[in-house]
């Protein structure tokens, strides 16, 4: 075998030959193969992420472990991150996104935390075989996630060409545990026994991380398909609730899910995070077929499989749990002082590696400091503003239609939200809202990340995904604990790429840094590319917060006549990356937005919405403000309607006003009441804001008494199924 | 009183409908699949979930599971009360304690969405739930599309096993409001001491969640136990 049949250059080889100081053979290649791919090394990334800032108050776990940690409340721990499924959605998008969900939801059992929501990010093309891939990676997510119980509770969706040949399915899960149930890969010690449990091992996914989700795609890529894992929501079932029993009793001394890569990553980023070593005995796992090979063995990506690591005491009360659930659990190796990984088959020995050479001395790209610096720099920032078209009656029909502002409840009616009632708000809000029982506060989560700003400025629209998330929170008085992140981008070993990559990841790390809110861990997709085609550099955040009042959730509709509109925080007029932009083909660059400014402006939004309980808040999401006018309008009665006064003068102000999309701007819907104490309010706290108008009871949206929608014109383009758009 | 939850493997609702049971101030008890023993309990809820992975047809695995031999036995002999949820319903038709199946929602997909239903027929095991009654309650199920063979919907209504329908929010009966493709709008039928349904009441037991009908038809089941006591478990 060569490096390059297991996704290793030359340069990478020649590294290898000098920490072993002899030739590995075709098992210990195939291991250096899986641990020094992109998907398991983040050796493009890794330097760039260590930016991100990931200290804070809640912070109980950062980055590194299966996902990061957070403190709700005393005595109770939040466990969240996003992962990316892209590559097995794009080959086998039912399965690719079912086993997506899957791995995420190991990922937050590995830190003994319970999952209780899944919220997924999707980006598809527009043309007729990605409506099929949508239906097909639609089906998967609902497929896992309903079968094994757990809610969608939100999602983001979002179309263009770019994501053709490349889909993006990113997922991010949640789980809540006690203290002194916390568990981690790091704390197994000499001695205690490697128990595997759960699904047998097969052949399904080997090189699944090498092969498949760390190159690009191209002709060959479709005969990858036997690389993709099928996924088992049954067993799945069976075995969260055989590792969190085992977990709850206190029985195990470390814990790692097994994911890309399988068993070796599995064994090699939990020997080198507890800084021990293990001996392997390959031929006693489980397997589902005869006469696999140790290399098969140790690179299957079989799904719904758990390592534990037991001290040999605890063993038959844990082999009583697993014999409950009827769940196979066998003892295959045991941990060791030092760092040595033996494996053994049938008592030949077949890898003797240092496991620091495996993880902790795989590759890493450095990054030059002064070339970060430079990365927020725009050289585009003074452009005029653009021509864009006059104010019009069809402009927002035409907006409306656009598949990224679409109603989604066609999606998300497939998806089972309500299990494990705690869901006060489901998909289709801003936020989902979560109530948690015996406890005051709730949980708030949101995920955001349009495409279509980091395709124009690919700084601005990391920062401006960060500043959408929390928005969204702020929206609901609710107070952030952490971000996660999913970036998805092209070939990192193409300068474009890389430096798209790099400037999102900058723009997610100033816009964290300046509200203050840590990223606890997230995941990195490189390779989106298809025939030297690269995707829209895509960042996907996951925002979760603690919410002072779950049981009462500020609403996101009209709910009687006379009620007042306003815009908190008008952004500069601009057309930026907006669905309006894009619509009309003339997409801008943002203006820097100033982070102490965004910080103050967060925490003014959320402190008066949890001190004042607003009527109805609604973020200035896909679309702009007509759009998010609009899905305040249909989630209300359709006897009401709404009247708007824009403040600009000229036909093109008004275009760029009612589509601008930037970030951290609100609509506040008040009572007639309330409203002298809210400007009051918002007066003492800077916080800009502009009239819009009221809630009327004609049926009709009326736009500076000339612009008029009816209720039914506006639901028959919000309310359309997805459709391509594109031959 | 003590209400029992029957959980198979892959259960996935079993949790709730505890939790919900509690919050009614009953006592409650988990019923792994392959204990028989029903001694201690006055009736039974099968819950909703995939139980046994639901591959072959919903329902129809945990249909031979031990504990439905005894709860077939109970119902016979002492009518003992049953609730089946979801795919609790499937498992009893399967089983056979209630007419007819459950096929796959006639447009293929699975529906998770807030649907009001109307009570057909009183019954005296949910005393207080008067026929005309709506309710509104959530489903989240692939396979809840009701069918008897052609020429034996009339027998359902005869004999007043026909319970609940999806109706429209004025109460009245359509077929667009109709989530799955079920004969009749059918979303819950009964039979002597069983009963099911397609929506989750365990999931509406409180306004914050969306509506606390659930709450209402759960209690007067219980109300129902414990008037009829003909189950002296």
């Amino acid at each position: 075998m060569r490096a390059e049949d297991v996704g290793l250059s030359q340069a990478e080889y020649q590294r290898i030959l000098e920490l072993m100081g002899r030739e590995p053979n075709d098992l210990e290649l195939g291991l250096y193969g899986a641990l020094w791919s992109e998907h398991c090394s983040y050796k493009s990334s890794k330097s760039l992420l260590a930016h991100l800032p990931n200290r804070g108050e809640a912070v109980v776990q950062g980055p590194g472990g299966n996902a990061g940690v957070v403190r709700l409340a005393e005595g109770v721990e939040i466990a969240f991150k996003v992962e990316s499924h892209n590559h097995p959605s794009y080959v086998e998008p039912v399965q690719g996104a079912a086993t997506g969900v899957g791995g995420i939801l190991r990922d937050i059992i590995a830190m003994g935390a319970r999952p209780i929501a899944v919220a997924d990010a999707l980006r598809f093309g527009t043309d007729r075989p990605s409506m099929q891939l949508l239906e097909g990676v639609v089906k998967g997510v609902g497929q896992y996630g309903n079968a094994i119980g757990i809610p969608t509770v939100t999602g983001d969706i979002g179309f263009s060409s770019t994501y053709r040949a490349n889909p993006l399915v990113n997922v991010m899960a949640l789980g809540v545990r006690r203290p002194q149930e916390a568990i981690g890969a790091a704390t197994a010690e000499p001695g205690q026994l490697l128990v595997l449990v759960g699904q047998r091992t097969g052949r399904d996914g080997i090189h699944g991380a090498s092969l498949l989700a760390s190159r690009d795609f191209d002709e060959e890529s479709q005969e990858l398909r036997p690389t993709v894992q099928v996924g088992d929501p049954f067993l799945g079932k069976l075995l969260m609730e055989t590792t969190l029993q085992a977990v709850k009793e206190g029985l195990l001394g470390a814990l790692q899910d097994l994911g890309a890569a399988g068993l070796t990553s599995a064994v090699a980023e939990l020997c080198e995070s507890s800084g021990v070593g293990a001996v392997l005995w390959l031929d006693r796992v489980p397997l589902r077929e005869p006469g696999l090979t140790p290399y098969e063995i140790m690179l299957s990506e079989t799904q719904e499989r758990m390592l534990m690591v037991v001290p040999e005491g605890n063993l038959s009360r844990l082999q009583a749990i697993c014999e409950h659930y009827e769940i196979l659990a066998t003892v295959i190796g045991e941990v060791t002082v030092g760092h040595q990984l033996i494996i053994h088959h049938h008592r030949v020995e077949e890898a003797h590696l240092n496991t620091t050479w495996l993880v902790g001395t795989a590759p890493r790209r450095p990054v030059d400091e002064l070339w970060w610096d430079g990365l927020n720099s725009s050289a585009t920032l003074d452009e005029a503003l653009p021509e864009v078209p006059s104010f019009s009656v069809g402009l927002l029909l035409k907006v409306l239609s656009h598949l990224d502002v679409r109603d989604r409840w066609s999606v998300y009616r497939q998806y089972d939200s309500m299990i494990q009632t705690r869901t006060v708000l489901g998909p289709g809000h801003d936020a989902a809202v979560l109530k948690l029982r015996g406890l005051e506060p709730g949980i708030a989560l949101t995920v955001a990340g349009p495409g279509r700003w980091t395709a124009v400025d690919p700084y601005a629209g990391g920062a401006g995904a960060v500043y959408r998330a929390l928005s969204a929170l702020a929206a609901q008085g609710a107070s952030p604990l952490g971000l996660t992140d999913g970036i998805n981008a092209g070939n990192p070993d193409k300068p474009e790429s890389y430096r798209a990559m790099a400037m999102v990841i900058r723009g997610v790390a100033d816009a964290a840094r300046a509200t203050g809110v840590p990223v606890t861990g997230g995941n990195v997709s490189l390779h989106n590319e298809t025939q030297g085609e690269p995707i829209w550099p895509t960042v996907i955040v996951g925002a979760v917060g603690r919410h002072p009042r779950p049981e009462e959730p500020v609403r996101d509709r009209l709910s009687e006549v006379g009620e007042r509109l306003f815009l908190l925080n008008p952004a500069p007029l601009n057309w930026g990356g907006s669905a309006a932009a894009w619509t009309t083909g003339q997409p801008t660059a943002y203006p820097r937005v100033d982070g102490d400014r965004a910080r103050r402006v967060l925490e003014a939004v959320r402190d008066w919405v949890a001190a004042e309980h607003p009527r109805a808040m609604r973020v200035i999401g896909d679309g702009g403000l007509g759009a998010t006018l609009v899905r305040l309008w249909v989630a209300s009665e359709p006897s009401l309607g709404i009247e708007v006064q824009l403040a600009e003068k000229s036909p093109q102000e008004k275009t760029l006003r009612f589509y601008n999309e930037s970030p951290l701007q609100w609509i506040a819907v008040l009572a007639e009441d309330d409203v002298d104490r809210a400007i009051a309010w918002w007066t003492r706290e800077s916080l800009a804001y502009a009239e819009l108008g009221r809630v009327t009871e004609s049926g009709l949206c009326i736009v500076d008494g000339r612009y008029q929608w009816a209720y039914s014109d506006v639901m028959a383009v919000w309310h359309q199924a997805y459709k391509e758009v594109e031959a | 009183m003590r209400i029992g939850v029957v959980t198979f493997p892959g259960s996935n609702c079993d949790t709730d409908t505890l939790e919900a049971l509690e919050s009614l101030d009953v006592g409650v008890e988990s019923i792994w699949y392959q204990d028989a023993d029903l001694a201690q309990v006055d009736g039974v809820i099968l819950p909703g979930g995939f139980s046994y992975g639901d591959y072959l047809r919903s329902g129809a695995l945990a249909a031979k599971a031990p504990v439905m031999a005894a709860i077939r036995a109970q119902v016979e002999e002492g009518a003992l009360p049953v609730l089946g949820i979801c795919n609790g319903f499937q498992i009893l038709t399967e089983s056979g304690l209630l007419p007819g199946t459950l096929r796959p929602n006639r447009h293929g997909e699975f529906r998770c969405d807030w649907q009001t239903l109307r009570v057909v027929e009183a019954s005296p095991f949910f005393p207080g739930l008067m026929p005309g009654e709506l309710l509104r309650l959530p489903i989240a199920h692939g396979e809840g599309a009701f069918y008897v063979p052609p020429g034996t919907l009339a027998t359902v209504f005869q004999q007043g096993e026909a319970w609940l329908q999806y109706v429209d929010e004025s109460g009245l009966l359509n077929a667009v409001i109709n989530p799955n493709g079920s004969m009749a709008n059918l979303a819950g039928i009964k039979r002597g001491s069983v009963a099911a349904l397609m929506p989750h009441p365990e999931r509406a037991m409180a306004d914050y969640l969306g509506s606390s009908d659930g709450r209402r038809l759960l209690s007067a089941w219980l109300k129902g136990i414990g008037q009829e006591g003909s189950y002296a478990g």
